[in-house]
């Protein structure tokens, strides 16, 4: 028993050692002077480490913190956007009964099985002619309206669950329906407007497609885009610098990771079936 | 009283109504249209409507289209195989762990919080002619002197974009699988042991068969996950060389945006998603009969 343990230790420790080089060699060339990057035949430790291409990236490279302010604009209007619509719809969902009710959410849910590209085209067009191009909004309101089904989902499921006698208590206490939904009820979900949050703000610092599509112009692309194209831009002899701005790019997300891993792991788990 | 919880309802779902009409049903209904229209954005003043013409020319007489289509299945194949035997294979080992069981999920969960595109800049960095670390590597075990320029040669750029995408993508099955795993009574897998069942044994005869649900789940997701190929071979390959990388999805996209072809674009997105809603429907249906049959 305690060898089969050991061993199995061993092979899962190899497989993930393997499986993260990938981003340490990333990181181990992010570390090191160009010179020393691009040495023929390559070598794994550094000569010599050092944050140059972290400073150059924050005192030279322009593009890099605009992205930084672009995807940090995007991602956190779109999650507050999508946390206000969805507790409200969720709201509504979860608590009120109406007509086409199920039919109306169920044609919601349609949406996430829907590949995101058939909406790409049209909404290029419409955004086109209102000049949404090239504008935060112009991504903003497609990532909230491709995130919107996760959270009305989460959402109902929450306040389907709170007890019936909470909400008759608080009308006994004269709450009209919006202190009901906002002073009563809404602390109560608090876990799913977590789960919410993190597959939307993961959703929105990856996003690609269309975010490559809409934003032509560099000074509005997102970190995603943005580092792809200084690396066309650039050519060779930057990958120290690309790596740099990898890292960085990912660290904020990381440490938020480390930080609240059980509702990642929820948030993600309960997002994968985006499209 | 009545008009007022009305209007109330009315305003709780308006920022659903809005999203959902204006950025998703409008869309979703114009990109049908265009699909039956021909409209060359550049030049044409509106969508002309021609009907299913359309369709018929990109299925038959579209050797793009077959190449996309073709990649799409030779990228699938090895893509299930890595992502599903992969996150299996680790979920079973890492449930068996009493130590470290967090330090490696957070390993094997690290690549779905980068973004895929920049996954793409990564592979291709490390896969790099020359000084790349992985043709180093090869070299140091090889006898001959590996030198391979991956992405640039049309037979090993898709397995390339596929590594790559498997990568980023093993974290989410590997949850599923090990939260199906911990759903599974211990005292079951104690019973195996104590008639005497050896490791691999237990996880044939006994951990298998309750994961089949889960099992279900992941591979329809990896099927479904392997057709919606974008931000890889855009960022890496631009669909090269030739079309040795062209996906459906990079396909439409360049129709759409390099060439124009609005009508073409929406008729190319339109079949990957039927391609994708079949997929799902006909699996969930067999897994469904699966359950049925074994309940």
């Amino acid at each position: 028993m305690k060898v089969r343990r050991t061993v199995i230790f061993i092979v899962v420790a190899f497989a993930s050692l393997l499986f993260v080089s990938p981003l340490v060699w990333m990181l181990d060339t992010s570390l090191r002077p160009t010179p020393d990057i691009y040495r023929y035949p390559p070598t794994v430790i550094p000569g010599k480490v050092t944050l140059e291409n972290y400073y150059y990236v924050f005192t030279e490279m322009q593009g890099f913190t605009r992205y930084f302010l672009n995807s940090v604009v995007v991602t956190v209007t779109t999650v507050v956007l999508v946390l206000i619509s969805s507790a409200m719809g969720g709201y509504a969902f979860g608590v009120r009964r109406f007509r086409g009710q199920n039919l109306l959410f169920g044609s919601i849910l349609l949406i996430l099985t829907i590949p995101y590209i058939m909406y790409l085209i049209p909404i290029f067009m419409m955004e086109d002619k209102l000049g949404l191009q090239n504008t935060w909004l112009g991504l903003i309101l497609p990532y909230v309206a491709l995130n919107l089904p996760w959270g009305l989902l989460i959402m109902r499921g929450a306040f389907s669950t709170i007890p019936l006698d909470i909400r008759d208590a608080a009308v006994i206490d004269g709450c009209n329906e919006f202190q009901l939904w906002y002073r009563v009820m809404l602390p109560i979900t608090r876990p799913a407007l977590a789960a919410t949050t993190i597959i939307t703000f993961v959703f929105a610092w990856q996003e690609f497609l269309f975010a490559s599509t809409l934003m032509t112009k560099n000074q509005w692309q997102t970190l995603p885009v943005g580092i792809v194209w200084l690396r066309d831009e650039l050519q060779t002899l930057v990958y120290g610098r690309i790596g740099a701005m990898i890292i960085l790019t990912i660290l904020p997300v990381f440490i938020l990771f480390v930080a609240f891993r059980n509702f990642f792991i929820k948030g993600l788990s309960e997002g994968m079936l985006k499209g | 009283m009545r008009i007022e919880k009305k209007l109330n309802l009315l305003i709780f779902l308006a920022p659903t109504l809005f999203f959902t009409l204006v950025f998703i049903a409008f869309p979703l209904i114009f990109s049908g249209y265009l699909s039956l229209s021909e409209y060359n954005y550049a030049v044409d003043p509106g969508p002309r409507f021609i009907g299913i013409k359309g369709y018929v020319e990109t299925i038959f007489h579209d050797p793009f289209f077959r190449d996309a289509l073709i990649n799409q299945v030779k990228f699938a194949i090895p893509y299930f195989i890595i992502t599903f035997g992969v996150s299996l294979g680790m979920a079973i080992l890492i449930n068996e762990l009493t130590k470290g069981i967090h330090f490696f999920q957070v390993i094997f969960y690290l690549p779905m919080i980068i973004p895929l595109s920049l996954v793409g800049v990564i592979f291709a960095w490390i896969l790099f002619p020359d000084i790349g670390i992985f043709n180093h590597f090869l070299r140091i075990i090889g006898v001959r002197p590996w030198n391979i320029d991956w992405f640039a040669d049309p037979n090993t750029a898709l397995y390339g974009l596929v590594i790559a995408q498997a990568w980023k993508n093993i974290g989410f099955t590997l949850i599923i699988f090990l939260a199906g795993l911990q759903s599974i009574p211990q005292t079951l897998r104690e019973a195996a042991r104590v008639d005497g069942a050896g490791f691999f044994r237990e996880v044939w005869s006994i951990v298998l068969p309750n994961l089949k649900p889960y099992l279900f789940i992941c591979g329809v997701w990896i099927l479904i996950n392997s057709m919606k190929v974008f931000d890889l071979p855009r960022v890496v390959t631009e669909g090269g060389p030739g079309t040795s990388t062209l996906t459906l999805y990079l396909y439409s996209w360049k129709l759409a945006f390099e060439r124009l072809q609005m009508g073409r674009a929406s008729q190319v997105a339109y079949i990957t998603a039927a391609i994708i809603l079949l997929l799902s429907w006909g699996l969930n249906r067999l897994f469904r009969h699966e359950t049925a049959r074994r309940a």
